[in-house]
């Protein structure tokens, strides 16, 4: 017998389950992306590297500075362009700007109407108007960061391989300065909400992430050593799925905000420490469901970096030149923290600056097996126990705990 | 009071821009909710209620079988239906991979077939008759706002009808075609976003589709020839967000 789970909601993009019974027992689960395939990688081919990160932008609104920084990155890194600490700075500042909008979204719109019962944030805002409007200016400010950074709400055009089309003003930076110390009450009382929460899903015994706290020039995990994609991670196509599943060393693992914290707390600044101390024992379990808590966390961290960064800033002063990029053969990898998590951008280029190869591994296709894995345990423990509409609901809370981006997960290719 | 009209979106294949467009409305959007009631639109809520519509958002383009079928239950059940931002009216990036689905599926996922059922990208407006067309990759928010204003009142929405160009001189921004020498894709370009990329000194890069009517994309392939870009690249260049015209 198989149970069908109807399209996820609450979620960005296009994906369901199955769930295999066979002899009264949860023997299988299975994750469907359904989403198209919109196929990137061919889309990029051939094309000029100065356009690219504009067109990989469109991967997925929700992140997209997350993909032009990765794509410019891993462009740079093919033609040995260095860049000063300001632009680094700049992009740094774009990508917090993305964590605030994607996790304000996703904890506040789509995770917690389940906390408070309700179907969706709209309806949910006749009892809890404040905690609605609270995520809503937090998700606002990360999208006015993102128009400052990158252009516009969504797909902007102002990250460029040597810097920026435009930089951003004295009272912009101001702006950041103030607004990300006025807003981190709120955060703080983010935090307390998704502490609250009973864990569910799996226990991920491996967690991914790249070596700095925002972006990397290679990957960590929980073992030795830091690592390039292609030496420990694998990828495989599945006859249900448009989206390929992930491995490492052949098992299933975690990116995404909870490994972030497990992997690099040293790296948080002061509050965001804190708080994770505090709740230090629950994360450690590993239970996929607390990256909710984590995200929470991260809006700490992000509104307090932002207000460190604008302040650096401030007292330098901008200079606003961009560095020459001259076009030469080469290959290079983009590693990114997207919101919800690793986000890989490989290329080789030819000398005349066009794209021979590319590559896209994005943090879906990475958690996909683990997602199915989380929905197995989660099934198992429930199938027989609740009614089937309870473990459904519980079921689609669990797909929801990784912030799936169902759009961007499909379109990988290997030529 | 008045019932509230019936509101819903649909999301095809895309990059989830054009629906995540609508919840970035802010208070705008409890503004609309005095006029509709969302229900349908799977981003943003779990309800799913009804089978009839009088307004239905449809994004993204059709690339599945799934697709096609979710676009023909939209159709066949809303009054008005809008086909919003460029994937839906042009097809966008996903459309513009010139090959055959098969081709295109071998090159990344191997040779098992297409067990999925995906279809090649093409836009919404292929398949229905659609009642408004409204690009951007994504869409100004604004516009749509406004669109959906004029309906809720039953005025007929207006289209634009002027090229990115207008709105830099309205704004009175450089143009960055003449003074820089930027591949920018302005002059031939749907008006409507406000020039935003110029803005950061940089081309347009044709993100709302090509403005039908009395734009002249020759004259725009001569200047960019003269500025020294080659063939291929203009080419590609004006095909990257419509291969589809409405
Ligand atoms: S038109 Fe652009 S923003 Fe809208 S869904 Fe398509 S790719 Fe995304
Ligand atoms: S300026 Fe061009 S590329 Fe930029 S938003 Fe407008 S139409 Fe799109």
């Amino acid at each position: 017998m198989i149970i069908e789970m109807r399209e996820f909601t609450r979620v960005e993009g296009n994906g369901k389950a199955e769930i295999v019974i066979e002899d009264g027992e949860v023997k299988d689960v299975r994750l469907q992306i359904i989403e198209g395939p919109r196929f990137f990688e061919l889309l990029t081919l051939g094309r000029h590297y100065y356009d690219v990160p504009d067109l990989e932008a469109r991967i997925c609104a929700i992140c997209y500075l997350s993909h032009s920084v990765a794509s410019v990155l891993g462009i740079e890194r093919a033609f040995g362009v260095e860049v000063p600490e300001e632009i680094t700075l700049l992009r740094e500042l774009g990508l917090i700007g993305e964590f605030l909008e994607s996790h304000a979204l996703h904890l506040y719109l789509l995770v917690a109407p389940d906390v408070f019962g309700y179907p969706d944030a709209i309806r949910m805002a006749t009892k809890h108007g404040e905690l609605v409007k609270e995520g809503l200016a937090l998700k606002a400010f990360g999208n006015r960061i993102r128009v400052m950074i990158g252009g516009r709400e969504i797909h902007g055009i102002n990250v460029k391989p040597g810097g920026f089309g435009r930089y951003p003003t004295v009272e912009e930076l101001e702006e950041i300065e103030r607004e990300s110390e006025a807003l981190l009450r709120l955060a703080k009382r983010s935090v307390r909400l998704f502490a609250q929460s009973d864990p569910y899903g799996a226990q991920a015994k491996h967690f991914v992430a790249t070596d700095g706290y925002l972006w990397g020039e290679k990957l960590i995990s929980d073992e030795e050593g830091a690592f390039h994609y292609t030496e420990r991670i694998e990828e495989h196509s599945l006859v249900y799925s448009f989206a390929k599943q992930s491995r490492y060393k052949g098992e299933a693992f975690f990116v995404g905000a909870l490994p972030r914290l497990l992997l690099k707390s040293e790296m948080l600044t002061p509050t965001a420490r804190r708080l994770f101390e505090e709740h230090r024992e629950k994360l450690e379990t590993g239970y996929v469901s607390y990256n909710n808590l984590a995200q929470a966390i991260e809006l700490v961290y992000s509104l307090e970096k932002a207000n460190e960064i604008a302040k650096t800033l401030l007292d330098r002063g901008i200079e606003g030149e961009n560095v020459p990029v001259e076009p030469r053969e080469g290959e290079g990898i983009g590693y990114v923290e997207a919101p919800r998590g690793v986000l890989i951008h490989h290329y080789r280029i030819d000398a005349s600056g066009k794209i021979a190869y590319s590559n896209i591994i994005t943090p879906t296709a990475l958690n996909h097996a683990m997602i199915e894995a989380s929905l197995l345990e989660e099934a198992r423990k429930l199938y027989g126990e609740a009614d089937e509409r309870a473990m459904i609901g519980r079921l689609e809370e669990t797909v929801r705990a990784f912030d799936p981006c169902i759009s961007c997960s499909v379109h990988l290719v290997k030529l | 009071m008045m019932d509230k009209l019936k509101l819903a979106v649909f999301e095809l294949t895309d990059c989830g821009g054009c629906a995540l467009n609508m919840l970035f409305l802010y208070e705008k959007l409890f503004d609309l909710l005095e006029f509709y009631e969302i229900t349908e639109f799977h981003m943003a809520t779990s309800l799913s209620e009804g089978n009839h519509y009088d307004v239905a958002l449809v994004t993204g383009t059709v690339s599945t079988q799934r697709d096609l079928n979710l676009l023909k239950e939209a159709r066949n059940h809303s009054e008005y239906l809008i086909a919003l931002g460029t994937c839906a009216t042009h097809g966008s990036v996903q459309a513009s991979v010139e090959l055959p689905i098969r081709e295109k599926l071998k090159a990344v996922y191997g040779d098992g077939g297409n067990p999925m059922r995906a279809l090649d990208s093409k836009p919404v407006v292929e398949y229905v008759a659609v009642d408004f067309a409204l690009p951007g990759c994504p869409y100004d928010k604004e516009e749509v706002y406004q669109v959906l204003i004029d309906i809720a009142k039953g005025i007929e929405p207006v289209r634009k009808d002027y090229p990115v160009c207008l709105e830099c001189k309205l704004n009175e921004y450089e143009c960055v075609l003449v003074k820089k020498g930027l591949p920018c894709l302005g002059p031939i370009t749907y008006g409507g976003c406000k020039a935003v990329c110029v803005r950061s000194g940089l081309g347009c890069i044709g993100c709302r589709g090509p403005l039908p009517g009395e734009v002249n994309p020759a004259s725009e392939y001569e200047i960019l020839k003269s500025l020294g870009y080659d063939d291929e690249y203009i080419i590609r260049k004006f095909k990257t967000f419509a291969r589809w015209e409405p």
